[in-house]
């Protein structure tokens, strides 16, 4: 257990829980920059979406959140859970009994998936 | 407390009493990997400065064919061990999700790509590939940080000139 890690990582989920609630409760007045590369290009990049996409979930509207961003809905959450895990371990000091391992088939699977996704989202 | 990996098992805590008996007793094979809290990575135990004494971890002194030392050949495991090198693949989903492209895609392949070379045996391509997959997210993330910086102080601006140029 290091107190200092712990501390950062308390920090970290402050900021996290800040960010949540600001996107819950100022989205949509037009004060967020949206997406670099969309500006830049004109084309959807992989997360495009997200803001819209978390802000109705935080909403409860699961179905419109999913429609913003499929892929990112199950990827972010997910992503999310897995890195808490090593987070802890990162905080006690020794890797969690239980981690979220991809392996070597689930990593190439969601590269692959992410930039297939990246591609379509752009043609239909 | 050191922790070692052996045949794709995780094994440990053992104190460096304990693990270097291990090692003389040949239950621990040089080219074993261990890790205890605060080194960055897995490395072979005969690599470790607190292991080097410890008799049939040493390699023999070479074998001179006149002054030219021999190479001796770098060892690496035999077969998987999960975990040993990073793959920072959570991260590199997280930074692309929050539109950092395209850092966050690169970051993901190579992500990808660092359990794949550690099921071939390939330490040193995996920790490229680890090490690349960082510099990747971290770029993606900078970038991001930085752009969205820009942008705060544009809107900063444009709201004091508002403000300076109003009634």
């Amino acid at each position: 257990m290091h107190k200092d890690r712990a501390l950062w990582a308390s920090l970290a989920v402050l900021a996290l829980a800040g960010a949540a609630y600001a996107l819950r409760e100022t989205a949509g007045k037009g004060w967020m920059p949206g997406c670099v590369f969309r500006k830049l290009t004109g084309l959807d990049c992989p997360g495009c979406g997200m803001t819209r996409g978390t802000y109705a979930l935080l909403h409860g509207r699961v179905a419109e959140a999913f429609s913003f961003n499929p892929v990112g809905m199950i990827l972010l959450p997910l992503a999310m859970v897995a890195l808490g895990i090593e987070v802890l371990g990162w905080v006690r000091g020794k890797p969690m009994p239980f981690r979220i391992k991809p392996g070597r088939w689930g990593a190439t699977v969601v590269a692959v998936v992410v930039i297939v996704f990246w591609i379509v989202r752009n043609l239909v | 407390m050191w922790y070692y990996s052996r045949n794709g098992m995780q094994l440990g805590p053992l104190s460096t009493e304990e693990l270097s008996g291990k090692a003389r007793g040949g239950e621990v094979s040089p080219s074993d990997l261990i890790w205890k809290e605060g080194m960055p990575d897995w490395k072979p135990i005969a690599q470790v400065p607190e292991f080097q004494s410890t008799s049939g971890l040493s390699n023999p002194p070479p074998v001179g064919m006149g002054s030219i030392p021999m190479q001796q050949p770098p060892m690496y495991p035999a077969g998987y061990i999960p975990g040993s090198v990073p793959n920072y693949l959570w991260q590199s989903i997280v930074v692309t999700v929050l539109c950092c492209l395209p850092f966050g895609v690169v970051s993901i392949v190579h992500a990808a790509k660092v359990d794949s070379l550690l099921a071939q045996g390939d330490i040193v391509g995996a920790t490229a590939a680890s090490k690349s997959a960082k510099t990747w997210a971290i770029a993606g993330l900078a970038s991001w940080g930085l752009l969205i910086g820009i942008y705060l102080i544009f809107v900063l601006i444009a709201v004091i000139g508002a403000a300076a140029s109003g009634p």
